[in-house]
């Protein structure tokens, strides 16, 4: 159609256009006043159940910081206070824990003692009232001359009767460490110890006590009744072959009871010293966290947690929420597509 | 159309009445129905039923998104789809088709329209007449007709060529025979 055609169509159309006829309009104007009613809007809705939410998630977290703040300081997860947390005693020339009873009464050169003999006369050696009792201890130290440090604690340890069961001895330009495993007579280990914490300075100790006397009373209830077998058997003139087995097994029973006794006794003579020495120093201490600092520590936990469930949320919904997006899509086409062929068809 | 937050759309619509949006746009209405339908009487009742609609929906209507003309327009294009629907199931039903059913040759499209045009026009589907009414009758932009056909603004210049060539078409054979 041309232009010039096209406008007169134009012209005619619209100045043919008809109007309202009168039935229809008062019909029209016959149509009540809509109400007053409030609507709910999709859009308003969604964004203040968004910032709700928003202000949900915000609060819980600080909720959370706080609450947790409350609860004190978290322990520093550092070597040196993870060794500062077996510490029984703060940093003394003399803080050793010592063991409430002392065994008193072992005397002798110990590469000398003879712990048979001494497990036999052990209801003699041992004090009145005395309870066997293992005792071990870890020193850690810091000195200053790692060479003169080992020397004088190996001096001391021979000096108070004990002796050196193993000694490891390391340096590295100007820094080393020296290990010792000492034996010490546990009625001198007070004095050992306080002598080897004048060493140095104090970074951690452990201290450990256990009690041996009620095994050692077993073992002694068990070789008393092996004795009083052997003595039975031994005054028989003579032993059928039954009796003569038994007897042997006595024998061997009672000497394995004296084994285990011996070793027993060893435990309880002699207190067990571990003594670490180095010349490092010692690893900066992390500040402990302020209150602000654990606050917004447990806080940001919170909201990273938070994130992560809405992350999560829509990685499971998301391909949902996608496939509804696009069937409601494809329904509105074909909609639009049945509506475009209805009026087709309508002539 | 103002936009900024302070002014809502309630305001908005309140500092217009029902009553008198409908009064504006009635003529629009029916013009559009009369181009739909090609049934002035069937137009008429179409336009009723539109603004019955419109009460009913009138607090949804939201002037930010579109003027109230575009709104009705939609409205009415909505009611006349509903009503061929339930025709097509009535015809398969009845087997019966009542659109054929022959009026008098009254100028359906208005009065003093020539014989040629008023012809041609009833030649053409209801889908090309209604963008006829949209884009020349009520004078609508592209973007607007768009919006209440639910197609693209580049679809609604397509439909608008095709249905102002068979209208050509349609006249020019009138003419010679």
């Amino acid at each position: 159609m041309s232009e010039a055609r096209f406008e007169d169509v134009m012209r005619e159309l619209r100045a043919a256009a008809p109007t309202a006829p009168d039935a229809l309009r008062e019909r029209v104007r016959a149509l009540p006043q809509p109400g007053a009613r409030r609507q709910l809007r999709l859009r308003p809705m969604l964004a203040a159940a968004a910032v709700i939410a928003l202000g949900i998630g915000i609060g819980a977290a600080a909720i959370g910081g706080f609450r947790d703040q409350a609860s004190g300081p978290r322990s520093a997860s550092s070597g040196a206070s993870a060794a500062r947390e077996r510490v029984l005693t703060k940093k003394t020339p003399q803080g050793a824990f010592l063991p409430r009873r002392s065994f008193q009464g072992l005397q002798g050169n110990p590469a000398q003692r003879d712990f048979g003999a001494l497990s036999k006369a052990a209801p003699d050696a041992l004090a009145p009232g005395g309870r066997l009792q293992r005792y071990e201890t870890t020193m850690q130290l810091r000195v200053k001359d790692l060479s003169e440090a080992t020397k004088s604690a190996i001096r001391t340890t021979r000096a108070l009767d004990g002796y050196v069961a193993s000694a490891d001895y390391g340096t590295a330009g100007s820094t080393g460490d020296s290990t010792l495993d000492l034996r010490i007579p546990i009625q001198r280990v007070q004095q050992a110890i306080a002598s080897f914490s004048e060493l140095g300075t104090i970074l951690s100790q452990h201290i450990s006590v256990a009690d041996l006397q009620a095994q050692v009373d077993t073992v002694d209830r068990r070789l008393a009744a092996a004795r009083a077998t052997i003595a039975r058997l031994e005054a028989k003139p003579s032993l059928t072959p039954v009796e003569q087995i038994r007897l042997a097994e006595a024998k061997r029973t009672a000497r394995s009871l004296r084994r285990s006794r011996s070793g027993l006794v060893q435990q309880g003579t002699y207190a067990s010293v571990s003594l670490l020495l180095t010349t490092r120093k010692a690893a900066a201490e992390p500040a402990s966290p302020g209150r602000f600092d654990r606050f917004w520590d447990n806080a940001s936990d919170i909201l990273g947690k938070e994130l992560i469930a809405v992350l999560y949320a829509l990685i499971v919904i998301g391909p949902f929420a996608l496939l509804a997006a696009a069937a409601l899509l494809a329904e509105r086409a074909r909609r639009r597509r049945a509506d475009h062929r209805l009026l087709e068809e309508a002539g | 159309m103002p936009t900024s937050w302070p002014i809502g759309k309630r305001s908005l619509r309140e500092g217009r009445s029902f009553a008198g949006v409908a009064e504006e746009h009635l003529d629009d209405v029916y013009r559009y129905l009369i181009y739909v339908t090609g049934n002035p009487q069937l137009a008429e009742e179409l336009a009723a039923e539109t603004f019955e609609r419109a009460l009913r929906r009138w607090r949804r209507f939201d002037p930010r998104r579109a003027s109230a003309r575009t709104w009705l327009c939609q409205l009415a294009r909505t009611t006349a789809l509903d009503h061929f629907r339930s025709e097509r199931r009535r015809r398969r039903r009845e087997e019966a088709f009542a659109l054929e059913t022959a009026e008098a040759a009254e100028a359906a499209f208005g009065e003093g329209l020539a014989p040629e045009l008023d012809a041609a026009l009833r030649g053409l589907s209801a889908a090309e007449r209604e963008v006829v009414a949209l884009r020349v009758v009520l004078e609508l932009d592209g973007e607007t007709t768009a919006r209440v056909l639910g197609i693209r603004p580049t679809a609604v210049s397509t439909r608008l060529s095709r249905a102002l060539q068979k209208l050509e078409e349609r006249m020019v054979s009138d003419v010679r025979s």
